[in-house]
């Protein structure tokens, strides 16, 4: 098989004329348009660096619309465990209702929120169930929004902590760190 | 060149798909709660030196080293919040406190070697009303000392010290 020279391929072996007058332009611009493979491949490249620059293994979790996170710089990532939401007055564990934080606001005293408790406590049993022999881990993630007051999150982090859960994580937005 | 187009293609579809745009992350602190009880009493343990941190006034900030309830030392550090307000969302900034306990750590901290598996522990106590946001930048100034921590034969640095957040 001899070797051509590089070029253009596409419909230049149609033995008729009207095709080839349009194939090579004519008096038109040519419809076979020239893509540089160079570019296209850098193109790509760059954009897979990117993206694997950016790949995050823990997986995206799910922020309620109505916390505010605060930022922090010394952070972790985060891990699969119970999040304990408290958006507004109400509290939630994993998206489902869990109480609410209207009593501790009004006394202005520490407590322990029974329906909380009663549901990390399930979800507790449950996991040691579905793994027999295995030492609990304890993580709570709470995610709260920057403007509760330390009362609630005191009295949120002590019934998490009641309920078998005393490595609590707080949520919050990653800052890039600081150079010394 | 075909396969590697097509791999690259597959590639970036797959990195796309599973792509997250936000960055949300995590800071821990431990509750200091009494664990289950035990038939065999475990030998008696040396109490550590402890850092409490004390943010109950507006205008300082209070670091105390103490030892099974002993007071060692106390340093005052004076509060300047630093409040970065950006698209609703805040962040305080506690540069001197993480100098200060930085410093404190360096002088008074016991665990520092890389093959130390303990770390020291610092204790945060604060008043009722303080907002959450406030708390975090506390927590964010104590986890800034830093040491080394071998990994698998590898050092790495992590915080040095363990946060307690105290209910009291």
């Amino acid at each position: 098989m001899t070797i051509h020279e590089p070029g253009r391929r596409l419909m230049h072996g149609i033995p008729l004329k009207f095709v080839q007058k349009r194939v090579s332009g004519g008096n038109h611009r040519s419809v076979v348009a020239g893509l540089s493979l160079t570019s296209m491949i850098d193109f790509l490249v760059v954009t897979v660096v990117f993206l694997l620059m950016t790949f995050s293994a823990s997986g995206e979790t799910p922020v309620n619309k109505n916390v505010r996170l605060p930022q922090a710089e010394n952070t972790l990532d985060m891990i699969d465990a119970p999040i304990v939401a408290i958006t507004g007055s109400a509290i939630l564990v994993d998206g489902n209702a869990a109480g609410n934080t209207r009593a501790i606001e009004d006394s202005k005293r520490l407590q322990r929120i029974d329906e909380l408790f009663n549901i990390l406590k399930g979800k507790r049993e449950v996991w040691k169930q579905l793994h027999p022999g295995k030492d609990f881990p304890g993580v709570v993630v709470l995610q709260i929004d920057q403007e509760v007051t330390a009362v609630v999150v005191k009295s949120v982090f002590q019934t998490s902590a009641f309920a078998g859960y005393p490595n609590v994580s707080f949520m919050v937005n990653s800052l890039p760190k600081t150079q010394k | 060149m075909i396969p590697f187009i097509d791999l690259l293609m597959v590639t970036i579809s797959f990195l796309l798909i599973t792509a997250v745009w936000s960055h949300m992350a995590r800071i821990n602190a431990d509750a200091q709660v009494p664990g289950p009880p035990r038939e065999v009493e475990p030998d008696k343990i040396e109490p550590e030196k402890q850092l409490h941190v004390e943010m109950r006034t507006p205008d300082k900030f209070v670091l105390i080293w103490k030892q099974s309830g002993t007071v060692i030392s106390t340093v005052d550090v004076p509060r300047k919040d630093n409040l970065i307000v950006k698209d609703g969302k805040k962040s305080i900034r506690y540069p001197e406190l993480a100098q200060k306990i930085e410093a404190e750590w360096k002088s008074v901290g016991t665990h520092r070697d890389g093959t130390d598996k303990k770390f020291d522990q610092a204790i945060l106590h604060t008043d009722n009303e303080t907002p959450y946001v406030f708390l975090i930048g506390v927590i964010d100034a104590i986890y800034q000392a830093h040491r080394p921590y071998n990994v698998g034969g590898k050092a790495e640095q992590v915080p040095s010290f363990n946060v307690t957040f105290a209910v009291n």
